[in-house]
Formats: C-alpha cells, sequence, structure tokens
C-alpha cells in the first residue's frame, strides 16, 4: 500500500467512524494494539470501476453492538441494537469504502460495489489480517479494529 | 403538512438511522414505510401513496437505479420525487441520476440538517 493511500484509509476511517458512530478511532501500530480475547468479526466488500480490489474490516464481535449502538442513538444492551449488531458494521464499512474509493480516485469515475457481507473470523484469521502489509490497525474506543485494502488493479 | 415516506435500503440499521434523522430534523411524518430493496417498494407502492421516497442504490434483488426506471415507467408513479441516499460518491453517478429525474442525493454520512435543507427543497418547507 502507497503512503498515499494509508494516509487517505487513516483519514476516512477516523472521519467516518467520528459521523456515522460518533465513535473516535486512532490509527495504531499493530504491535501496540489492545489484545484481542473474543470472537472477531470480518465484513468485506468488492468493488470494480477504474480500479478493482476489496476492503475489508474486522472488529471483536463485542464492538458491533457498541457501533450500532452509537448509530442508533440507542443502549448497547437494548434488543433492537443487539439485532441489528452485524448489520450496523456492514454498513459503516460500506461508507468507509465509498468514501475511500472516491478520496482515492477522485469524483468523476463510478464503481460498482457489492453488498458487503459479514461473518465470524477465528484467532487464527485475525492473525493472519494483521500481519497483511495490506492491513491497517486502529484502536477505536479501546477495542482494536483492523481495515485491509487490497487493489487488484490501479487507477488510470 | 405530514408526509407519507418510503426509505428503501437493504440495511435495517440505515433505515432505522433515516427515521431517526427525519424525526431529529422536525420533519413531520405521517406514515414511514420501509422496503429492504426496489422491489419491495414497488411492492408498497402498489398499495400505498407516498409522497418522498429515500431511497439507497446499491442494494440485492432489485437496485435503486432499476426501482426509479421503472417508477418513471409508470404515469402515477414517477411524479413521486426520489431522494437517493448513497456511500458513493461519484459527480458522473449524480448526475447520471438526476437525469432518471431523481431530485436529489444525499452522500453518507449525512446529517439532520443535510436531511432537513432536501426535504425543504422539494416541498417548498410545508413539512
Amino acid at each position: 500500500m502507497t503512503n498515499e493511500h494509508t494516509e487517505i484509509l487513516n483519514d476516512v476511517f477516523c472521519d467516518v467512524t467520528e459521523k456515522l458512530a460518533f465513535m473516535f478511532g486512532e490509527p495504531s501500530e499493530k504491535d501496540e494494539l489492545p489484545p484481542v480475547d473474543t470472537e472477531c468479526i470480518e465484513a468485506r466488500m468488492t468493488f470494480a470501476g477504474p480500479m478493482t480490489g476489496s476492503l475489508t474490516m474486522a472488529v471483536p464481535v463485542e464492538m458491533c453492538p457498541i457501533i450500532a449502538a452509537n448509530v442508533l442513538g440507542m443502549e448497547p444492551d437494548d434488543e433492537s441494537v443487539q439485532a441489528r449488531a452485524t448489520d450496523a458494521l456492514t454498513e459503516l464499512l460500506n461508507v468507509i469504502c465509498g468514501n475511500i474509493l472516491t478520496a482515492i480516485a477522485g469524483e468523476q469515475p463510478v464503481f460498482d460495489l457489492t453488498v458487503p457481507t459479514a461473518h465470524a473470523l477465528s484467532a487464527e484469521d485475525w492473525a493472519k489480517l494483521l500481519e497483511d502489509p495490506d492491513t491497517l490497525a486502529f484502536v477505536l474506543e479501546d477495542l482494536p479494529a483492523l481495515l485491509q485494502l487490497k487493489l487488484e488493479s490501479l487507477p488510470t | 403538512m405530514s408526509l407519507n415516506i418510503l426509505v428503501v435500503d437493504d440495511s435495517i440499521t440505515v433505515r432505522a438511522v433515516i427515521a431517526k434523522t427525519l424525526e431529529v430534523a422536525g420533519v413531520s411524518v405521517n406514515c414511514l414505510y420501509q422496503a429492504a430493496n426496489g422491489k419491495e417498494a414497488l411492492d408498497i407502492l402498489a398499495e400505498q401513496w407516498v409522497d418522498l421516497i429515500f431511497s439507497d442504490i446499491n442494494m440485492p434483488i432489485m437496485g435503486g437505479v432499476e426501482m426509479i426506471e421503472k417508477l418513471n415507467a409508470d404515469a402515477t408513479l414517477s411524479c413521486i420525487p426520489v431522494i437517493v441516499v448513497s456511500t458513493e460518491g461519484s459527480a458522473t453517478r449524480m448526475e447520471e441520476l438526476k437525469s432518471k429525474g431523481v431530485r436529489a442525493y444525499i452522500r453518507k454520512p449525512f446529517t439532520p440538517e443535510m436531511v432537513r435543507k432536501v426535504v425543504d427543497d422539494i416541498t417548498g418547507g410545508a413539512s
């Protein structure tokens, strides 16, 4: 990942999490991330256009109801928040993706985005994602979050 | 004037956020209908009249663009103002949607003020 893309991802991640979920994130060194001692969840979507690739976000499962509660302005233990927890993560990824693509490719290109999907992430897969050079690490409300941008073709 | 509003988005969270944003923005809502995709929206519109539609673009089963084209093909439904709410920031896409009759485009993340302004622009501040 180029330094420019790293800077864009850092800026967009922190900006969108603040504006959409009222959560304050900070880029982190990978070896300084808070430890993960619960199950994790990964949301992923792909995009095609002047450049193609995928965006993946992973967080401890306990973060999902916090995101949903903040987005909806409700308490994390509310039943409707629990029911929307995964959906809130995929929507957060969706908004981050749209804003990253505009920041990288500008406002003229049109991209086709897939609907984000989410699935459980094992500790081993979390470690693999963390090690990947295209993955950036963040601390979001004292919890770790990973964001990976994979570009299969670069903007022309 | 209270509005009948249809919110079309595959994310239940976004539908709830738009509903709450309308409330916070002080938009007077009579009935709020929700659909998870364009097909569900058309099913609702076959039974109910709405004054405004807020719609996402990227949805499974039937996306926003196809839904708008079907609305345009119907003499009655084509007059319902559509506001697209999307994560996409492409000016080309916005122009394409406006050429299909979309009245406004709100990019996520959005604020109650942005929603209020768009609703006021379309309704003439009548809501």
